[in-house]
């Protein structure tokens, strides 16, 4: 069995991680900037604070769910093993479903390294 | 021709004679229409060298005068023209260019292409590059050059009296010049995705190509952000509009905003490239494939998108909320981790491999050393509090200096060391290579190690002299003739470079045994490669049996040029396989005149010379319109090609099947990210101002704005219903529909421009006028600029080149509406829209 060319994992979906990432972080950046430059009476951080764990679990949701069913395609390659040397579109798929699999986790990385600051700074100043 | 025949001797040595013919460059004065791929990538490297030795020599006048303390040898005035002009020139003359430049020389060889897919792009690209450069650093013989700084800061820079026309050379120049990388952008990445040999998956694709798919990109993202900075600025030098104001309500850090926006990607964007080198050198000199190719290419796309999250940490001290530098501190970090991956697999590499000890080699090591450190003091500057310490000291150029040296210059090196052979056919001298390096390497240590001292102990940069008594003085001793070492050291390359050689490497052209496919190119001919062959390795020299022996004898596809082409074959993207063959243009003087047109608009407007830039304008405009009438979309004379190996491909695509749609989807993002950066601009306004937009007055000319965003609305749909009746067959409906879009196109651009005209907005009053004109003037442009294209097809249609089975034209400015159509809604939509609601 042979898979068609140009089927499978593509290059939009490898970038995917990797623009949620980005997406995050405009959350993060952009709510935190408006609400330190619109109110900067404002001395209690709670409620944005709890809004960046809150797009945070979701962002790393997303890239878990890219994770696990990219896991699954690689898993179940057609031929079983581990290289992608070949001009094969099943090598293909592979090989950009391994690089996506390693973008989920910088991603993860990316994302919960914002979210640290968060967690320990509890105040626009 | 039939496959038969393919590969006898007589047949080949008549195959090879009409490629020749095709492919042969122009001679004597005609070399300026040149659009070859090989000639103009030499060009574009030499330029960004010879503007290297320019910066260079800015740098060692600066050392000569902080030498000593008290030194008078320059004028604090010229002291800034130099380290300005130093910035600007190496950053945007330099190594910006020269990644295009390189790019444009061996990327085709290496994808089995016989040139890139717009070759006259290429060229424009490269005449603009030109005459921007000559402009901007010629201004500095006329003491009028830029002295503001590479970042050029508001308010400093925009006040006339304080910065002179310097400051408008620098804007104006380098948009100029910034127009010429989006080019290269398109270019690059249209011939990546889709002008690979047949055979070469993506997964197959040398990491070099990979490379500059990722950077042209991040050109896209980055490099519009400045554009627009550049916009605003200059409408407030030239016009007086108040952007960076702060008394009429205007902000100097929106400046820095979008300048770093563009500027911490552009260090990624300069870096990559030169990297990618040696990412082909590492394996060529291990005798053996690259270890973790994957993660090279994990590595690549994830420092790129982490870049876009760094700029802050260049504005740590500008009292930002500490919570939003920990945002961009915290990412600093993350982007450590993609850029120390593609380190250790360089390092595995040569550990796994048999190491060939040589010059490029040699550069590459060198470069590993000094990057690493480099990393190391950024992962300092990264965290805000050591940055509060040392922002702008001399730690901060130290570190700079290595991130960029060791990233860049002696990549770049290596890679000169390398690729010469394959430019030129001689081999540089290993043992003058040898000493240079040496040189250099020493010379770069004693000039930057003593730098992060310096900065300790509280050197700012760019005072042009300091007192004796304060502990700098030995620090700066060292570092300038540091700097004098290590210009000896590059003098040492320059003229091995350029001395007469008369040696040849070896017969075959691959004189370092590399496996790449590249070095099958013979640089002999202008046609490259002798035919376009299967890929079925990532090292086809060294895996596939007989496989240079099969090029070279023309074994594969297009081995012949029958019909009196230039031809390349066009692949699909993810599995390249063979789609369409493509008939590449040949030379043309029209890429020089627009360049020249566009060269003069941009300067006369540094002058305000409006009359001369109006007529400018309209030139350049007649130009291109000619190119594109005379160069594109042409009709073959037959539906299909035969390529040889028994396959036909057709010789028109068009729609997203067309290399010219995705050259205009991929202007279009970077148009789009251009028109969102100046939308930030107006909610970054929003964000610091109580009264923006100002209450009531905010709400005049919403009528005529609503009204405007209907009727360009309507004018899109009419070029939308135009394709669909083309695609059926109705070419007196498509007029009319093209007709009806004109018209509401036209009404649409001057209801725009009445919206704020009748509520005499005045620009020059506030930031709100000011920002609204800007977002309405950047609209109407963009919204004229496809009434153009609707009319040029109206042309196109009349001359029956615009048919139902030939339609690119429709498709592309189709695509072009959709952008600009949504542009438009948005931008009008919150003119109108969000003064109500604030």
């Amino acid at each position: 069995m042979t898979r068609e060319t140009e089927t499978g994992h593509n290059l939009w979906r490898m970038l995917a991680p990797l623009t949620i990432w980005a997406l995050h972080f405009l959350a993060c950046y952009v709510a935190a900037a408006i609400l330190c430059a619109k109110y900067p009476q404002i001395t209690d951080l709670a409620p944005l604070r709890h809004l960046i764990f809150l797009v945070t679990f979701l962002a790393v949701a997303a890239v878990a769910y890219i994770g696990f069913s990219t896991l699954r395609i690689w898993r179940h390659s057609l031929d079983g093993d581990l290289d992608y040397d070949h001009d094969t579109p099943e090598e293909r798929h592979r090989f950009l479903a391994h690089v996506t699999l390693m973008l989920c986790a910088l991603s993860v990385i990316g994302i919960l390294y914002v979210a640290i600051p968060a967690a320990i700074i509890g105040s626009c100043r | 021709m039939s496959d038969i025949h393919q590969g006898q001797a007589h047949v080949q040595d008549a195959q090879t004679e009409r490629l020749r013919e095709v492919w042969k460059n122009p001679v004597g004065w005609r070399r300026f229409s040149e659009v070859n791929n090989s000639v103009i990538g030499h060009w574009y490297t030499a330029t960004a060298f010879a503007f290297l030795i320019f910066a260079g020599g800015l740098a060692l006048l600066m050392r000569a005068q902080l030498a000593v303390p008290d030194n008078d040898l320059v004028t604090a005035q010229l002291y800034n023209q130099l380290f300005t002009m130093h910035g600007t020139a190496m950053m945007f003359l330099f190594a910006v260019p020269v990644f295009e430049g390189v790019a444009i020389l061996i990327l085709p060889a290496m994808l089995g292409a016989r040139d890139l897919p717009f070759p006259r792009l290429s060229a424009f690209g490269y005449w603009s590059f030109l005459i921007g450069g000559v402009f901007v650093c010629g201004s500095i013989f006329f003491n009028a050059a830029p002295t503001g700084g590479w970042f050029m800061y508001p308010p400093l820079t925009t006040d006339t009296r304080q910065s002179g026309i310097g400051a408008d050379i620098w804007l104006l120049g380098l948009s100029f010049i910034e127009v010429s990388s989006i080019a290269a952008a398109v270019e690059l990445i249209v011939g990546v995705l889709k002008f690979r040999a047949p055979g070469m998956n993506i997964n197959l694709t040398p990491l070099y190509a990979w490379y500059v798919l990722v950077v042209a990109g991040m050109i896209l993202f980055a490099f519009p952000p400045l554009i627009v900075g550049d916009y605003l600025m200059e409408l407030q030098r030239a016009f007086d509009w108040p952007f960076f104001d702060p008394k009429r309500g205007g902000d100097p850090l929106l400046w820095q905003h979008l300048f770093w926006i563009f500027g911490h990607p552009e260090v990624y964007i300069i870096f990559l490239p030169s990297i990618a080198l040696l990412a082909m050198i590492v394996p060529t000199f291990a005798q053996r494939p690259i270890v973790g190719y994957s993660w090279i290419v994990l590595s690549a796309l994830g420092t790129g998108f982490l870049s876009f999250g760094l700029w802050v940490h260049h504005m740590f001290t500008t009292g930002l909320p500490s919570l939003s530098l920990g945002f961009f501190s915290a990412a600093s970090e993350a982007v450590a981790i993609p850029t120390g991956a593609q380190i250790f697999v360089f390092i595995a590499t040569l550990a796994l491999g048999k190491v060939v000890s040589s010059t490029p080699l040699l550069f590459a090591a060198g470069a590993l050393a000094i990057f690493v450190f480099g990393g190391l003091t950024g992962v300092m500057l990264a965290l805000a509090p050591f940055d509060f310490q040392a922002h702008d000291t001399y730690f901060v150029v130290a570190h700079l200096h290595y991130t960029l040296f060791g990233g860049m210059i002696f990549p770049l090196l290596a890679g000169v060391y390398y690729y010469y052979p394959f430019a030129t056919g001689q081999k540089l001298s290993d043992h003058a290579g040898r000493v240079a390096f040496w040189l250099m390497f020493v010379g770069f240590n004693a000039t930057f190690l003593p730098m992060h001292f310096t900065g300790l102990r509280g050197m700012p940069r760019r005072v042009f002299t300091y007192p004796a008594d304060v502990g700098w003085d030995w620090f700066n001793f060292i570092s300038s003739i540091g700097a004098f070492v290590f210009a000896v050291g590059f003098s040492v390359v320059l003229i091995d470079v350029l001395r007469p050689k008369k040696q040849r490497p070896d017969a075959d052209g691959n004189p370092w045994n590399a496996g790449t496919l590249e070095w099958l190119a013979q640089r002999d001919e202008s046609f490259g490669m002798r035919t376009i062959p299967i890929i079925r390795h990532r090292y086809p020299i060294w895996y596939q049996k007989n496989f240079v022996q099969d090029v070279r004898e023309g074994r594969f596809y297009l081995p012949d040029a029958e019909d009196g082409r230039r031809e390349s074959l066009v692949t699909s993207v993810l599995d390249a396989e063979p789609e369409q063959c493509a008939r590449i243009p040949g030379p043309t003087f029209l890429t020089l005149f627009a360049a020249i047109f566009l060269g003069a608009t941009f300067i006369f407007a540094t002058y305000h010379w409006w009359i001369s830039t109006l007529a400018s304008a309209f030139l350049t405009l007649a130009t291109v319109l000619s190119w594109l009438w005379t160069g594109t979309g042409e009709i073959p004379e037959k539906q299909f090609r035969d390529i040889g190996l028994q396959r036909r491909v057709p010789l028109y695509r068009s729609g997203p099947a067309s290399t010219g749609w995705w050259a205009m989807f991929i202007t279009m993002t970077g148009d789009l990210t251009a028109f969102l950066s100046l939308m930030f601009c107006y909610f970054f306004y929003w964000t610091i101002h109580t009264d923006f937009p100002p209450g009531a007055d905010g709400r005049n000319g919403t009528y005529w704005l609503a009204g405007s965003a209907c009727l360009v609305i309507l004018a899109w749909a009419s070029t939308l219903l135009a394709r669909r009746l083309n695609t059926a067959g109705y070419p007196a409906g498509v007029r009319s529909a093209l007709y009806a879009g004109v018209a509401l196109g036209i009404l649409g651009v001057l209801a725009m421009l009445a919206g704020p005209w009748f509520s005499k907005m005045d620009p020059t009053a506030n930031v709100y006028p000011a920002t609204v004109w800007a977002i309405v003037i950047w609209v109407a442009v963009h919204t004229s600029v496809g009434v153009i294209m609707q009319a040029y097809c109206i042309a196109r249609a009349y001359a029956g080149r615009l048919t139902a089975r030939y339609d690119m034209e429709i498709w592309n400015v189709t695509l072009y509406w959709h952008f600009a159509c949504f542009s438009a809604v948005v931008a009008l939509a919150t003119l109108v829209a969000f003064p109500n609601l604030t």
